[in-house]
């Protein structure tokens, strides 16, 4: 009879946390790295170093997602903040639009996340 | 006299039923045109709009489900007999890439697909029937607008010219803008601008804040370059 109770409490904990999980993976729609490949790509390119088939023709050149130097000046809030709002938000170039109507809060935290990956850096203090 | 007015009504009714009947049969020669065709292989007919990025990078042409919203049916008909490249980079700029130091595009295929004039003109009756129900109409003010302040928001403020070709210059993974005021329905240059994501919630371009004298001022430019 205990041995029941035991299984049964242990079948229902795992239920709840294979739900907690779906329900996570509900929430992220899409993974950093493929908003990264369509959204980012086309001006800060498929390396990230600015390169993209649209930066010749922009004004300011699009940041280089790779280098140590450029991100690790950028608090992650300001990264957020610049996906979620644009350049204008952070007082950067406005050619950098609001990516709010496309990618979730979720997704946006995901992506810098993905964008700390690729400099390999993290926000230092000047 | 009575009786002549009457013969004159029956006469305009009766020829307004055949211009009618003869649209409606036409738009029916059109979607057998677009099914022998099989502009489906390439092109959603039918909606809902995909929503998620895999369907995205699966899409081969343009969705065609509210062509009768967005276009402007005389173009449609020209178009529709000599197709061109609308999207430098091929309809989804990503499966053209070519990744390098600094990014390219390869040449993306043209559309192969190319009707005499009596289809043409069947397909685009058939087009012009599929609207997109909720895209707000009779939004497009056109008028006299100052062009050099039209040039300072799309190029300066909102930069559109970084994703679109604009007079020859500007970037290359959106539609052109060379032929767009002839191209594009008005209505649906102001619905699409205020919501891209209205009418593909996975497009590559952002929603923009836009004061509606600056929405209007963007649709008057485009509507100016035929």
């Amino acid at each position: 009879m205990k041995k029941a109770s035991l299984i049964k409490m242990a079948a229902f904990l795992a239920a709840s946390f294979a739900i907690q999980l779906s329900g996570a993976k509900a929430a992220l729609a899409e993974t950093a790295e493929a908003n990264y490949a369509l959204y980012c790509v086309q001006c800060h390119g498929s390396a990230g170093t600015g390169k993209g088939i649209n930066a010749p023709y922009l004004a300011v050149a699009p940041r280089n997602h790779t280098s140590d130097k450029d991100m690790s000046s950028l608090t992650d809030d300001g990264i957020a903040l610049a996906i979620k709002e644009g350049g204008a938000a952070v007082s950067k170039s406005t050619q950098m639009p609001a990516w709010k109507s496309v990618l979730t809060d979720a997704e946006i935290k995901d992506l810098v996340a993905h964008l700390r990956k690729m400099c390999k850096c993290s926000f230092k203090k000047p | 006299m009575k009786g002549k007015n009457m013969k004159k009504t029956v006469v305009i009714t009766a020829l307004l039923a055949l211009v009618l009947a003869s649209s409606q049969a036409f738009a029916a020669d059109g979607a057998a045109l677009v099914k022998s065709n099989k502009c489906d292989s390439c092109h959603k007919m039918t909606g809902p709009a995909v929503k998620t990025l895999k369907e995205i990078e699966a899409r081969k042409a343009p969705d065609l489900f509210y062509a009768g919203s967005k276009f402007n049916k005389d173009w449609l008909v020209k178009f529709l007999q000599n197709p061109s490249q609308i999207r430098p980079a091929g309809t989804v700029y990503t499966n053209f890439l070519k990744k390098g130091e600094q990014d390219t595009v390869a040449e993306p295929p043209k559309c192969a697909s190319k009707l005499d004039a009596g289809g043409a003109a069947a397909v685009a009756d058939y087009l012009m029937t599929l609207k997109d129900a909720s895209m707000k109409t009779g939004v497009a003010k056109l008028g006299e607008f100052s062009k050099a302040k039209a040039k300072m928001l799309i190029i300066k403020t909102e930069a559109c010219n970084g994703c679109h070709r604009i007079e020859g210059n500007g970037g290359v993974s959106c539609p052109t803008f060379e032929g767009i005021g002839a191209r594009l329905n008005p209505d649906f240059v102001y619905n699409f601008v205020q919501h891209p994501q209205q009418f593909d919630p996975k497009i590559w371009m952002a929603k923009r804040e836009l004061a509606e004298n600056d929405l209007q001022l963007i649709v008057n430019y485009i509507a100016s370059l035929k």
